[in-house]
């Protein structure tokens, strides 16, 4: 090991031994100084997805984030290019922004009027005469984010000067954040600012991860409500609920990509349904238009493969983003036992009002602290995180489907809806980050 | 709803709406629909709703955010207010069991304006829940416009303002 930051606080522990390749010791979701540790290899180290680009969308436009420990300002600088900052004057260590967003010029800290413009340069110094010439403003502005990269308005961070690029992070978990992107006729999404549903729950963040085989039971109520509303109305949210896409002798596949990210890949689920969906879509004039234009923009073929996919990737960015639905959903771990989940509501660009007011209405009715959703989630978040406390047999098992693993062609390993790939997929990369 | 009192004042604080009679009617209607949602007694509470046309709504991020614009916490019309009820009726909502024991005091009672048999009143609330060994307390206001009948008020339009609307909030397992 090197001498990094991460072995002075870092604790020796053996991270390879609690991490077998079909379980997982529960330690690693109770245990505070695991947590600790995870900040700094984890959170610390590998890309984090900040924020989307059409959150600040003019010059001046900031959003405060959290990256890890770290309190961030992403700004739209003069020059359009977004900046990601340290959110701590250079002085005396306070936050120069206590706005959660909004627009400014310049960043004025009100401890001792030290002021940074939208490039993080410090471009005021109160008083400067009292420092001798050996102070140079230069070289006191806002810290910035290490690195900072884009996949087609996704914008990553990482506090690590080196490391892979963002593109072999990415990898071919690429294609799939491509399924919500060209959802749109332009190729364009868009996440407003300061519009997003804000939950937390009483549990570790890895919980919050890519599960095929909890809806059956955690969501039962809501399949309930599915299949009344399909009988009564004969409108569903859409396709995807009028055949059960959670079950192992559908086509639809749990997908672990490299360096953790994960799938419900339910590509092939739903491409028989194409046809469908395109006829649904017909019936209105905001549908009609929007075929029309997937089809001028994308091709008839691939146009329909899209309209089938609903723009849901159903992915997860290790460690801290997920593509689901119709939502940008970011996970905030803000102690061993608590954890944030921010939830975006993503808009298409280039299609009628009704397309989005639709996709809105859909998203708030499975997802946030009052839908018929989320809550189930949270609540066996925090049974899980109850149990674990009884460690007396410490060991979670993550080994189904095991046996019927299928490596594909571009690297990533497929299996059954129900199988547990995505969980071994993020685990094997969390203990290559904690034990490196 | 701080905001529509003082817009509203001083007409509504010094004369009022309406006379004390209705006041006290008015203020035993909301303390009554808080004992119903303390109660978890969902169908009395649905009954309160009056006609096809009604609105429960609870912003997110801000309290004025166009639910065309942005994502709300609850906007329900009445098939979508109907789909709450069943998930919160259903044994097999594990969100919602065991449920949580509930006390809240409605306060601040201001009807603002009249039209008709319409009475368009304002409240706030402080709400106590425990559940699972958790106490959470929750703050809020209510705008609501009210339908006087034979049978007493009835909602035709409630609009709730979270104090915490735009903070990670945990699971809001009940009504408010």
């Amino acid at each position: 090991m090197s001498t990094t930051k991460s072995n002075i606080i870092g604790t020796d522990r053996d991270y390879g031994a609690l991490v077998k390749e079909d379980r997982v010791h529960s330690s690693i979701f109770t245990d505070e100084s695991i947590f600790e540790d995870e900040m700094e290899r984890i959170f610390h180290k590998t890309w984090l997805f900040a924020l989307h680009e059409s959150e600040v969308p003019k010059k001046g436009d900031f959003k405060l984030l959290k990256l890890g420990r770290f309190p961030v300002i992403a700004v739209r600088d003069e020059n359009e290019e977004v900046q990601l900052m340290i959110n701590r004057c250079r002085h005396r260590g306070a936050q120069v922004c206590e706005a959660t967003q909004g627009n400014a010029k310049s960043f004025q800290c009100w401890y001792h009027g030290w002021t940074y413009n939208t490039k993080g340069d410090l471009v005021g110094v109160t008083g400067e005469e009292a420092y001798d010439k050996a102070f140079d403003a230069k070289e006191h502005g806002l810290t910035k984010v290490a690195r900072v990269d884009n996949y087609r308005g996704f914008i990553f961070a990482s506090h690590s000067k080196e490391g892979q690029s963002l593109d072999d992070y990415l990898g071919p978990a690429k294609k799939f954040i491509d399924i919500l992107v060209d959802a749109s006729p332009t190729s364009e999404i868009e996440v407003k600012p300061g519009v997003v549903s804000k939950t937390m729950y009483r549990g570790n963040w890895k919980q919050i991860g890519m599960d095929g085989y909890h809806p059956h039971y955690v969501h039962v109520s809501v399949f309930k409500i599915f299949s009344k509303r399909e009988s009564t109305t004969g409108s569903a949210v859409g396709a995807i609920h009028l055949e059960d896409p959670f079950s192992d002798s559908s086509p639809s596949l749990t997908r672990g990509f490299p360096n953790g990210h994960a799938a419900l890949d339910f590509r092939f689920q739903r491409l028989p349904h194409a046809k469908d969906n395109m006829a649904e879509l017909q019936q209105s004039e905001d549908g009609r238009k929007y075929v029309e234009d997937m089809i001028a923009h994308h091709g008839k073929e691939h146009a329909e493969e899209l309209i089938a996919w609903h723009g849901d990737p159903h992915l997860g960015v290790f460690p801290n983003l997920q593509l689901i639905h119709d939502h940008i959903r970011v996970v905030i771990p803000v102690s061993v036992s608590e954890t944030q989940v921010l939830m975006y509501p993503v808009f298409l660009k280039g299609v009628g009002q009704e397309i989005n007011n639709k996709r809105l209405r859909a998203h708030e009715a499975f997802y946030g602290p009052a839908s018929n959703g989320s809550p189930d989630d949270a609540e066996i978040f925090e049974r899980v995180q109850r149990g674990l406390e009884g460690d007396a047999d410490p060991w979670i098992l993550l080994g189904r489907g095991m046996n019927r693993e299928e490596t594909d062609s571009d690297g990533t390993v497929s299996a059954r809806i129900s199988d547990e790939i995505t969980q071994r997929a993020q685990m094997q990369e969390w203990k290559r980050l904690m034990a490196e | 709803m701080a905001k529509q009192i003082l817009k509203a004042a001083p007409d509504v604080i010094n004369k009022g709406v309406v006379g004390v009679e209705q006041q006290l009617r008015l203020e035993r209607f909301l303390t009554y629909e808080a004992a119903l949602m303390d109660e978890h007694e969902y169908d009395r509470w649905m009954d309160l709703w009056i006609g096809e046309d009604i609105t429960y709504w609870l912003p997110c991020n801000s309290d004025d955010q166009d639910p065309n614009a942005g994502v709300a916490i609850i906007y329900d019309d009445r098939p979508r207010l109907l789909e709450r009820m069943m998930r919160l009726k259903d044994k097999a909502a594990h969100a919602y069991r065991p449920r949580a024991r509930l006390i809240r005091t409605v306060t601040d009672v201001v009807p603002l304006a009249q039209k008709g048999d319409e009475l368009e009143v304002i409240s706030n609330f402080s709400l106590g829940e425990i559940r699972t060994g958790t106490e959470n307390i929750w703050f809020g206001r209510c705008h609501y416009f009210l339908v006087d009948t034979e049978e007493g008020f009835r909602i035709r339009w409630k609009k709730v303002l979270l104090l915490n609307n735009d903070e990670p909030i945990p699971n809001l397992t009940f009504l408010v």
